[in-house]
């Protein structure tokens, strides 16, 4: 199995549709999906890491270590960081579908 | 007058952006995140280096950690979030085998009213017990022999969201003008997890056709062991036959696995071709929850597309016929 907590978050499907139209053999699009994948999991660690006070980073990465999974994670996060982390992590994934969109049609 | 799907072949090439540019600039935005994610917080990247762990592999960690526990009989490290008390099978079954007898209420009507009753309204990977009691309401309702494990085999997650997918080529040339009459969901540029169906149209059988009619995509690519255990995986998942349910409307198709996705971020579990969509929810019909276990049919007994039992139409929820 393979899930992390925020995946219920992450909804990237213009990036998608641009990935699939570009790519002719599964192994180029599996390639494809996994660079947007590693570069989702630093955006969404950075987001959150910025919003929890840097006492809870160590008990929040044993926490994420031992189940990345685990959905709960949100509501630690919540209580710790005392804002919204769910809105702040769609809102990342929503400026990172803006920039990776703007590179990969050459409007930079 | 439209242009034939022949001519509009160079419009799609000026659409379509080139793979080794598509690929440098992602790769470029994937360095420049986890670089700026290094200079901030370099104790983050030192804590889980320090567990052996990469952010960038973390799904692989979390397949790892989540397939042990599977694999120790465990179901998943903490509970399923969402999980409601289920009553035995028999009395399910008891309900539904009367329900049959009498007229007024179809047995499909009662297997939403189970699946609403018994499954969380957000999809999850389900336990071993939810799994093996929709196993035998599948079998007794629905009429198939359906398994979330077979051969030892099992999906990443068995409910998920089903997300509307394209044709695949069937041979080296294809065009969308041989899939009709679903011709506005297009064509996928590139070739399905396994390749075309056939090597050419000559080679072409009526089989391979109804394959890719009915075709659905499961996440392969995100198997604990996918990589560990080729060529047997890859030949094992090859057209395997599979039960999506539609858990809001209890309509149930099989169909040919014959590709892998979609991507984690996309939101989805699975993907369903044009027609498969189509008979589950309808032509609007573009996501939504649905119930997929693999087919228990050694002897190639039951026929890809939609099955029979939902021929009945119940208050509100439409069943599609093709």
């Amino acid at each position: 199995m393979s899930k992390l907590y925020y995946d219920h978050l992450v909804v990237l499907d213009e990036v998608e549709a641009e990935i699939k139209k570009s790519t002719k053999t599964l192994e180029e699009k599996e390639e494809l999906w996994k660079v947007v994948d590693e570069t989702i999991h630093h955006r969404v660690m950075g987001c959150v890491l910025d919003k929890l006070p840097r006492e809870h980073h160590e008990e929040f990465l044993h926490k994420f270590h031992k189940a990345p999974h685990d959905e709960s994670l949100i509501d630690y996060l919540k209580e710790k960081a005392g804002e919204n982390i769910e809105e702040l992590i769609r809102q990342e994934i929503g400026n990172l579908a803006f920039e990776l969109l703007q590179e990969i049609r050459g409007k930079k | 007058m439209g242009k034939l799907p022949t001519q509009t072949y160079h419009e799609i090439d000026e659409e379509r952006i080139d793979f080794e540019f598509l690929r440098n600039k992602l790769k470029l935005k994937q360095i420049e995140a986890k670089r700026a994610f290094s200079e901030k917080y370099p104790h983050a990247i030192n804590f889980l280096l320090e567990k052996g762990v990469q952010l960038e592999k973390i799904r692989e960690h979390s397949a790892r950690i989540l397939g042990a526990g599977a694999m120790a009989g465990s179901l998943l490290l903490t509970p399923p979030s969402g999980t409601k008390a289920l009553p035995p099978p028999h009395e399910i079954i008891e309900k539904i085998k009367a329900a049959q007898a009498a007229p007024i209420t179809p047995p499909q009507e009662m297997l939403v009213a189970t699946l609403t009753e018994h499954l969380p309204e957000k999809t999850r990977p389900l336990s071993r017990e939810e799994e093996k009691y929709l196993e035998r309401i599948f079998n007794e309702v629905v009429g198939v022999s359906a398994r979330a494990t077979l051969e030892g085999e099992h999906l990443n997650t068995t409910y998920g969201l089903i997300g509307a997918e394209q044709h695949l080529r069937l041979f080296p040339g294809d065009t969308i003008a041989n899939h009709k009459p679903y011709l506005k969901e297009g064509i996928a540029p590139g070739r399905g997890a396994w390749g075309f169906f056939a090597p050419s149209k000559t080679e072409l059988t009526a089989d391979l056709e109804e394959k890719e009619r009915w075709y659905a995509v499961v996440q392969t690519l995100y198997l604990p062991d996918w990589n560990k255990r080729q060529p047997y995986l890859k030949n094992w998942y090859k057209y395997r036959k599979v039960l999506m349910v539609n858990s809001k409307n209890g309509n149930a198709v099989v169909a040919a696995v014959a590709d892998s996705g979609p991507a984690a971020w996309t939101g989805k579990h699975f993907g369903g071709s044009p027609e498969v969509m189509e008979y589950l929810g309808g032509p609007r019909y573009k996501k939504g929850p649905v119930i997929v276990f693999f087919v228990d049919d050694p002897e190639n007994k039951i026929p890809l597309g939609p099955v029979e039992y939902n021929k009945i139409n119940i208050a509100g929820l439409p069943v599609m016929e093709i």
